[in-house]
């Protein structure tokens, strides 16, 4: 394979590996076959391709072969034959050399050691190929060695199916839906929110059944194919109303405080050109203000989310600054933004975002507990920035949320059901970028800040939160590959292109299982989460205890009461003599929110915390982190040998088991009762060899180099000796580890 | 009204008080109500009855305690009037309703007077503390102020009896024996410990003992001195078990005249036996000591909490500190030595112009990231004590508790703190201690009770014991009794110790603080030998002495040396490798091409900590200490929590199991 007219190797930085060499390193060509999932096929496949080992910054790497099929890009060298490197965290869909094709964020084309962006249509073939994934990987591929029309047909091949736009019945999960007939339940313990009964079990568990009713108006999406099914609204809410403007200034239950005050969202009217037509709608809205602020309905107020928040776009650009930070090429580029590294990070913009969304939802928190207020999220469609604030309130205040079954129904709820465009917002069909924003991912940035500040409190982990961001991109579960429920219902059973037309039975993301096996499962969740007691004891006493924080509170009570008085009295009349005008805007511009915001953080953040209460996250400018586990995985130069959570993790995980054991035991000496044997995490026993990026990083053999950089040695040997040199301080730092 | 709870140091004086002040959590939060005292030594707030037990609120019961000379500002309020910073020589006008201190170590203490009705109190005490700030007692100099002795009896816990520690003692490095005992630990073979400076008439500034090639007789030995800055020769700091050696010197004499026999001699001490020798300029790509300063101070005014920094520009400003760019390089270059120790037999001698400051930080960064010992709790404390204080590292002068010379005052020992604070939080499953025992020793550097932190030599140390002794003796009362246990029976008939060493955790930190000190996620079996050290060649050997290659540590790369002195004399041979070095190909016969690599590799290999932008942290709970909501709630149920309902079960069921009731209790959780 590799030609006579190799040129020699004439990269940008120091080989230390002539072509000779690789030439001994060449495997004998050994049939490798990538292993397929049913229902995918092989497109395009390209042999001796080598791939770069990007942590050592020489041009190290191994031979293999590159093949695109429809679901994934993948390299197969002869260790991914062999299953002796088994990683001990593995996704079971995903291999390490495995891109799925919705996971392809940039392809590059290096000519003559200049970066092209590769798109649609090449003239020209590149001699190596950048690729950058949306979930931080970047992978290195070098055509030089391989076959010229090899070369042409796996670069068009993938530019063509990673990056031109698709039919959405192109996706891979049809086609593995099809193939892989589902049997899995899939339900597990995760509320779909896909029937009637969810939606009443749900009004039940947060006793909003008094106020609330969940509706069938849309039954066969009689009111707007972006509603869900079933949804709930005011019991005094009409269905004439609900028809009226296809469900468009409609206030949409999310969730019920324990005192009575509601979360609600709706959609908003578009702005509108046709004077009647506005003024039909201004009338509309404020007889629906004015039903809904009548008793039994505590007071309202009403927040526009797309002028209190930062745009989509301001979004998704903070975003695609704040990634280039960690897509990095070679160590020099790291080191090249590591000197500016924390001026860099806040002119992205991105932790300043996600600080912005804590806040809102701290404040729309306070409303809810504390002004006993019900609070009214209002956005363009109620699909984006309402389902990042509802979810993130309901984390902090409804400790169900914080729970992983409980997290995976609020997902369901707010985003799945509730009609978050994942389709476009991940631009998984590449049909335009202006729609693409990560929103679902700033949900999860700002949920592990709360989970890195009180660990305890939930019963997941960041690697939870990682693996499920992750999954964003794998195109077997229909979770996230949606625009809405009407969308998924008409693809699901209409007319399949397929020869089977039956209805589609798709995975969902949260059966783990076909993801990961149980021992690696065991790390999405919390050793240390504090568990709240049993409920069935004593039923009151639980609830008390879970109110604790408020009913400490006894000033605020006190005060807040007859200003609710007055405030009822004044929106009335506001309502009465002032027609037209949006009440909500005059509630929020009174200069009190601000104070009483910083009142309520202040006081809460003076008590001891408890788990299964409110809980509010520190928004203080040092506060807000970089997720590291997600965004620094694949960075060799951050990574500790033996270092990181994760060595400490191992011991508690240890000690967590004895815990258990010893209970078991005493169990047993009650009840003579057979021992369950405890479920022993066997993955971490060897906590000293696992590095600071576990479960994440690439399980490489190599050993990295220690600090001193190998330049330092270069002054001390004669160039020849410098390959074997090198070779040997490797291998010595790797005795040493 | 006198608060019971309170309790005295030996010599301490109450010069005003005020009952029923509010000590403020701040944030708006919750205060605690009890009674202001301000002392000759420190201000001291105490708790009334009944209020939140202290030790369950937070971890340092020090939160309420300041050192009059840790004081950096005390600032006075009052809704009529506008905040006054307090001097001894400003004269208070209003009566203050609040009093605020900022202290050194980054805390704030809100006082509130304005509930009490007591105004005459609230102005007595404030002007007390400005005075007595002024005026503090300094034991060093000052020790007057701890003479009159008090018949006020300690009630100190008597519960508290020590059970001894069990990892050993910490060494403190003022006998013969603790050196010896090190050196035989280390398992350093062709070194031994020279009493040479033992009457300090070599050198001042250096310990008594040091560490010195075998082969170097003490004759030869004293040629050395009069070439270096200081009279402060290299000496062994720490020998690598792969047969490399760590010496510590100061920058060469300029004005010196060395005769041929003194450079030989000097050869063979930087050389020590080994055929390279690196030379690590200490200074270069670390921070001077100004800088170090400048650092410091902007850091502090970013974590005041009312900062004017904006939460958006936080990072940026944070960055414009530049401490942290301070502790990246310090990690840096830490590493590069310990992976030039850990990768060649060299000899590896850090130089620093004065050999006092920097020094001591690398050379025992370098320590914590090789030698597991080091990371023990009774390790770091040898290597602190060691490094530090017989080293010479000038405390008085850089922590700036005394009252002159401010200038002087550069916070490197404080650096080399968050250095290993980085370390233990990248590498949690290594170290004996927690963060919780450097916040502890942090605190306690400024706490002027302590001769660890007093002094700034053995030698000072010295006279001002000896001129003690001569006083007047001290009877010691039950708590502050002196802390041999501590010092593990080192020094036998030593006299009795005044001050304390700050090891003597007992003196400020309860039972259940101490127990936070050790991580039990940390290494098993504490302080395991280094492990098995074949006897190199190293040190005894000497078939290359006498000549040797000399490199340059300079930006992460070696380079070679051709003239290791600056002193340009003719009479000098040229310090080139000699014809037969040079032949040989490496002085390391063991690791020839093809072989295994290492012939005895080091039982565990060197930390390799990462000192990229994204690793390297803000270490809030020490810095972020005046912020409230950077402290509250932040513990998490840690390991030692769970380590603790391990211990409870099993004890349970102990209990249980000989009872073997029926009862359906369940374990508690």
């Amino acid at each position: 394979m590799l030609g006579s007219g190799a040129k020699a190797a004439k990269p940008s930085f120091v080989s230390y590996i002539s072509p000779e060499e690789i030439h001994i390193k060449e495997p004998i060509e050994k049939e490798v076959n990538p292993r397929l999932l049913p229902g995918e096929l092989l497109l395009c496949e390209a042999n001796t391709v080598y791939k770069y080992i990007q942590e050592d910054g020489s041009n190290r790497g191994t031979y293999g072969k590159l093949v695109c099929t429809n679901f994934k890009i993948a390299f197969l060298d002869e260790d991914s034959a062999s299953d002796d490197n088994e990683p001990q965290f593995k996704n079971k869909i995903v291999g390490e050399n495995d891109i799925t094709l919705q996971c392809v964020d940039q392809i590059y084309g290096v000519y003559d050691e200049k970066k092209k962006l590769l798109t649609g249509q090449l003239r020209k073939y590149p001699e190596k190929l950048i690729i950058y994934c949306k979930d931080l990987r970047v992978f290195h591929f070098c055509l030089r060695y391989t076959k010229e029309e090899e070369v042409k047909r796996i670069v068009s091949g993938i530019v063509h199916h990673s990056q031109t736009p698709k039919l959405l019945k192109r996706l891979f999960l049809f086609s593995y839906a099809s193939a892989a007939p589902n049997n899995t339940d899939g339900r597990n313990q995760t509320v779909m929110f896909d029937t009637l009964e969810d939606w009443r079990d749900e009004l039940e568990r947060t006793k909003g059944n008094v106020k609330y009713k969940a509706v069938v108006t849309n039954e066969g999406y009689r009111v707007s194919e972006k509603l869900p099914l079933y949804f709930v609204v005011p019991i005094c809410v009409s269905e004439e109303s609900i028809l009226k403007f296809q469900g468009r200034g409609i206030p949409i239950w999310c969730w019920s405080c324990h005192n009575g005050a509601a979360l609600l969202k709706m959609s908003a009217f578009p702005k509108e050109q046709d004077d009647s037509t506005s003024q039909m709608q201004k009338a509309f809205l404020d007889g629906i203000y004015k039903t809904i602020s009548k008793p039994p309905y505590e007071l309202l107020k009403t927040d526009d989310l797309s002028s209190s928040l930062p745009s989509l776009q301001d979004i998704q650009t903070a975003y695609t600054r704040f990634k280039q930070l960690f897509l990095i090429d070679n160590s020099t580029d790291f080191w090249a933004t590591d000197v500016k590294w924390f001026s860099l990070l806040e002119s992205t913009n991105w932790l300043e975002i996600i600080r912005r969304f804590l806040k809102k939802a701290i404040e729309v928190a306070e409303c809810l507990e504390r002004q006993h207020t019900n609070v009214l999220l209002i956005e363009e469609s109620a699909t984006d920035l309402c389902c990042v604030i509802s979810s993130l309130v309901q984390v902090m205040m409804d400790s169900y949320s914080r729970t992983k079954s409980g997290f995976q129904s609020l997902i369901q709820k707010e985003w799945v059901t509730g009609g978050h465009g994942f389709l476009d917002r991940c631009n998984h069909l590449h049909k335009t970028d202006k729609e693409e924003a990560p929103v679902f991912l700033l949900l999860l940035n700002c949920v592990w800040q709360l989970v890195q500040q009180y660990p305890p409190a939930f019963e997941f982990t960041e690697t939870y939160l990682t693996v499920l961001s992750d999954s964003l991109y794998v195109p077997i579960f229909s979770t996230f590959f949606f625009n809405s429920q009407h969308q998924k219902d008409t693809n699901t059973t209409g007319e399949s292109l397929k020869i089977q037309s039956g209805p589609f039975k798709f995975l969902t993301v949260w059966d783990w299982s076909v993801q990961f096996e149980p021992k690696a499962q065991a790390l999405l969740s919390n050793p240390l989460y504090a568990e709240k007691p049993k409920p069935d004891k004593s039923q009151r006493k639980t609830t008390r205890f879970k109110h604790q924080r408020q009913l400490s509170l006894p000033l605020t009570q006190t005060k807040s009461s007859p200003k609710r008085g007055f405030f009822r009295e004044e929106t009335d009349h506001l309502i009465k003599n002032l027609l037209g005008k949006r009440i909500g805007k005059f509630i929020n511009s009174s200069d009190e929110p601000h104070n009483s915001f910083r009142e309520f953080y202040d006081s809460w953040h003076s008590k001891p915390v408890d788990y299964h209460g409110l809980l509010l996250p520190c928004i203080d400018g040092p506060e807000i982190k970089v997720w590291a586990q997600r965004y620094l995985r694949w960075i060799p130069e951050a990574q500790l040998h033996g270092g990181g959570t994760i060595a400490t993790a191992a011991k508690i995980l240890d000690l967590m088991e004895e815990v258990q054991s010893l209970q078991v035991k005493m169990d047993e000496e009650h009840s003579q009762a057979i021992s369950r044997d405890v479920q022993a995490v066997p993955m971490l026993r060897n906590s000293a060899r696992l590095s600071s990026l576990f479960p994440f990083a690439l399980h490489q053999r190599q050993s990295i180099k220690p600090a001193l950089p190998t330049s330092t040695w270069k002054d001390l040997e004669d160039e020849d000796d410098l390959v074997k040199r090198d070779d040997e301080f490797v291998d010595l730092t790797g005795d040493m580890l | 009204m006198s608060g019971a709870a309170f309790r005295r140091v030996p010599g301490e004086r109450v010069l005003a008080e005020a009952a029923a002040v509010r000590h403020r959590g701040g944030g708006g939060g919750g205060s605690v109500r009890g009674t202001l005292y301000c002392t000759n030594l420190r201000v001291a707030f105490v708790p009334a009855l009944g209020a939140q037990a202290p030790s369950s609120r937070t971890f340092l019961h020090s939160e309420y305690d300041v050192a009059l000379p840790c004081i950096r500002k005390l600032v006075a309020a009052s809704s009529f009037a506008k905040p006054k910073v307090l001097t001894a020589a400003s004269s208070l006008k209003f009566v203050p309703e609040e009093l605020a201190v900022h202290c050194r170590d980054f805390r704030v203490l809100r006082f509130l007077f304005h509930e009490s009705g007591l105004q005459p109190q609230a102005f007595r005490v404030a002007t007390a503390i400005a005075q007595a700030r002024e005026a503090a007692a300094w034991p060093g100099d000052a020790e007057t102020a701890l003479e009159d002795d008090d018949d006020d009896e300690e009630d100190e816990d008597e519960d508290e009896e020590e059970e001894e520690e069990e990892e050993g003692p910490t060494l403190l490095f003022e006998s013969l024996r603790d050196w010896e005992k090190e050196l035989k630990r280390q398992g350093a073979a062709g070194w031994r410990v020279s009493a040479v400076n033992e009457r300090f008439d070599m050198a001042t500034s250096l310990p008594k003992y040091l560490w010195v090639p075998s082969r170097l007789l003490d004759k030869d030995l004293k040629r050395a001195f009069a070439h270096f800055e200081e009279r402060r020769v290299p000496r062994l700091c720490w020998h690598h078990p792969g047969g490399s050696d760590l010496l510590r010197a100061a920058g060469f004499h300029g004005a010196s005249d060395p005769q041929r026999e003194d450079v030989r001699c000097l050869e063979a001490l930087m050389l020590a036996g080994h055929g390279q020798c690196v030379l690590v300029e200490a200074a270069a790509e670390l921070p001077s000591l100004a800088e170090l300063q400048l650092a410091h101070l902007k850091l502090r005014a970013l974590c005041l909490p009312d900062s004017p920094v904006a939460d958006d520009k936080w990072l940026s400003a944070l960055e414009a500190t530049r401490w942290l760019e301070h502790v990246r390089a310090c990690v840096r270059k830490a590493s590069e030595v310990v992976s030039l120790l850990a990768g060649r037999r060299c000899s590896v001698v850090l130089q620093e112009s004065d050999d006092r400051d920097l020094n001591c930080l690398l050379a025992s960064l370098a320590q914590l990231l090789a030698d597991p010992h080091a990371r023990t709790l009774p390790g770091f404390q040898s290597l602190v004590q060691r490094e530090w204080v017989a080293a010479g590292h000038p405390f008085g002068r850089r922590l700036g508790l005394g009252r002159p010379s401010p200038r002087d005052e550069a916070p490197v020992f404080l650096l080399f703190l968050d250095c290993t604070w980085q370390l233990v939080r990248q590498f949690p499953a290594c170290f004996g201690f927690t963060e919780s025992y450097l916040l502890a020793l942090h605190d306690s550097s400024f706490v002027p009770y302590f001769s660890t932190f007093l002094f700034n030599c053995q030698w000072q140390q010295g006279r001002t014991g000896q001129h003690r002794a001569s006083g007047q003796t001290y009877t010691p009362v039950s708590g502050w009794r002196e802390p041999v246990a501590v010092a593990g029976g080192g020094r036998g008939g030593a006299p009795s110790r005044w001050p304390p060493t700050v090891w003597d955790w007992r003196l400020r930190y309860s039972r259940q603080q101490r127990a936070r000190f050790r991580n039990p996620a940390g290494p098993r079996g504490g302080s395991a030998p280094v492990g098995p050290t074949a006897p190199q060649p190293g040190g005894g050997g000497g078939s290359a002495a006498g000549a040797g290659a000399v490199w340059v540590l300079a930006k992460g790369a070696l380079w070679p040396q051709p003239q290791p002195f600056p002193w340009r004399s003719k009479r000098l041979p040229r310090w080139v490798p000699s014809l037969e070095s040079l032949g040989e190909p490496e002085p390391e016969p063991e690791r020839g091409p093809g072989s295994s690599p290492l012939p005895a590799p080091p039982p565990r290999g060197p930390l390799l900590p990462c000192a990229a932008g994204p690793a390297i942290r803000l270490w809030r709970r020490c810095y972020l200490r005046a912020v409230p909501e950077g402290q509250r709630g932040r513990f998490a149920p840690s390991p030692a929590g769970l380590a603790e309902e391990l211990r409870l079960l099993q004890e349970r069921l102990r209990a249980w199991r000989p009872a073997a009731p029926r009862g359906p209790e369940e374990p508690a959780r």
